[in-house]
């Protein structure tokens, strides 16, 4: 079943379009990676499959229904970010009670333990608490409420590593027990792509790549040799990167493709050169720079 | 070039320390492959013998924190191969022959292509053909005195 479908969504501010012509679907009980550049339009999207805020046009379904003004949508759905607002009176011990109230899969004695293990304090106040604090608290909400959509929206904000790391295990637990949606919106791609298992990313409000996890390592590699040769080996090839490193060296960053005659890789080896495989996180800022910029912020400081 | 994929067959790109395993993230492999192989190694080593059952998805996922659908992925490539059996509702399970296909299959492929990389290497380096070989057989000597 498919949790959330969205098809030519736009959404305009002031006449920019943030997202442009925005189709994909999200299948129940996956955890997807919604991945892009500052300023590409994650949390816009996420606010508007939250029902948070309205599209200009096209459609957004989630659970089948229009996400907006939708009280099915937003009893299944907790959206997390570091801006979550508290009823500022009350204490954190008392937050994680009421909880229960709004949620019916709340699990007080998960929130209970993590809030423990965490170091909170439950006669601390939401509002007082530090940049990482907050995240973490508002994942332990996120967490023990057991939504049918969960949705993060830069969950790890300000948490340190060993918080982090916590967090995408103590997720992945709990997933395992109570698979639900989730849908993870991160610029740690490193850290966060082995739980997924798709990943979206999109560009400028567009998307560019919605693929299971497992192949976006297979969806281009990275060639690196004597510059006339490498340049021979991708002419005609899509190129998404390159660069010269040392004395007639040449990196490239390639698109795989199964056609024509022995894959790029078997020809850049036979040919002497050295292949790699690309991390998912480089290849997603390689998809996501500027095609008039292919040196990256070398291009800035070259010929000025 | 050689360094790179001689890490990963070495079986270092899956090794566990204590409880919690460490999947090697810059492999050029995607990580259900590491897990196959790394399931492949466990039958190697007589971890699991035949028609035992070997771990579940989600033990696979709690194991190495990964997603629960990828450690599926790794579990079916093996079925594939006939180095596991489904049982409907009980798990996968390891077929009779599943040492002798992995062993073939380590010696037909992942050391043929060691052998074809040492080869190149040893071009580059300008290398004899009989230095090589000289060099191997020291190799296994030590190998086999440890």
């Amino acid at each position: 079943m498919k949790v959330i479908e969205c098809s030519e969504l736009t959404k305009s501010y002031n006449r920019k379009k943030v997202l442009n012509q925005l189709s994909f679907s999200i299948e129940e009980n996956t955890i997807t990676g919604l991945v892009g550049r500052n300023g590409a339009g994650k949390t816009t999207l996420l606010k508007i499959i939250a029902g948070y805020i309205k599209n200009t046009s096209g459609e957004v379904r989630v659970f089948s229904e229009r996400s907006f003004n939708s009280l099915n949508v937003s009893g299944n759905s907790i959206f997390v970010d570091d801006q979550m607002s508290f009823p500022p009176a009350l204490q954190l011990g008392e937050l994680l009670g009421e909880a229960k109230r709004f949620y019916p899969n709340y699990d007080a004695n998960l929130a209970k333990r993590l809030f423990d293990y965490f170091g909170f304090d439950e006669k601390a106040y939401h509002n007082r608490l530090s940049k990482g604090k907050t995240s973490t608290f508002n994942m332990i909400i996120g967490l023990a409420s057991r939504c049918p959509l969960t949705i993060f929206d830069e969950p790890t904000t300000g948490m340190d590593e060993a918080v982090r790391k916590d967090f995408y295990r103590a997720l992945l637990k709990d997933y395992i027990a109570h698979p639900r949606t989730i849908i993870i919106s991160s610029h740690h791609v490193d850290e966060v792509e082995d739980i997924l298992e798709d990943v979206l990313l999109i560009n400028k409000g567009s998307k560019l790549l919605h693929l299971p996890i497992a192949e976006v390592k297979e969806w281009a590699c990275g060639i690196k040799g004597n510059s006339e040769t490498v340049l021979k080996l991708i002419n005609n090839k899509e190129v998404l990167y390159q660069k010269e490193v040392g004395m007639n060296t040449l990196y490239a960053v390639v698109r795989k493709d199964s056609s024509g005659s022995g894959s790029i890789e078997e020809q850049a080896q036979l040919a002497g050169l050295e292949v790699t495989a690309v991390r998912s996180s480089d290849l997603f800022v390689h998809l996501t720079t500027e095609a008039k910029s292919k040196g990256g912020i070398d291009d800035v400081f070259n010929n000025y | 070039m050689a360094n790179y994929y001689i890490l990963h067959y070495n079986s270092n790109a899956l090794h566990r320390r204590g409880a919690r395993a460490i999947l090697n993230n810059n492999s050029s492999k995607p990580i259900y492959v590491q897990i196959a192989h790394w399931i492949e190694s466990e039958i190697l080593n007589n971890h699991f013998q035949a028609d035992q059952k070997v771990y579940s998805q989600y033990q696979l996922a709690e194991m190495y924190t990964i997603n629960p659908a990828t450690a599926a992925k790794g579990l079916n490539l093996l079925v594939d191969e006939k180095i596991l059996y489904k049982k409907r509702g009980l798990g996968m399970f390891v077929t009779e022959d599943a040492k002798q296909i992995i062993l073939n299959k380590r010696r037909n492929q992942t050391l043929k292509q060691l052998v074809d990389e040492l080869v190149q290497e040893a071009n580059r380096l300008h290398i004899s053909k009989q230095e090589l070989i000289t060099m191997i057989q020291d190799a296994n000597e030590e190998e086999v005195q440890t």
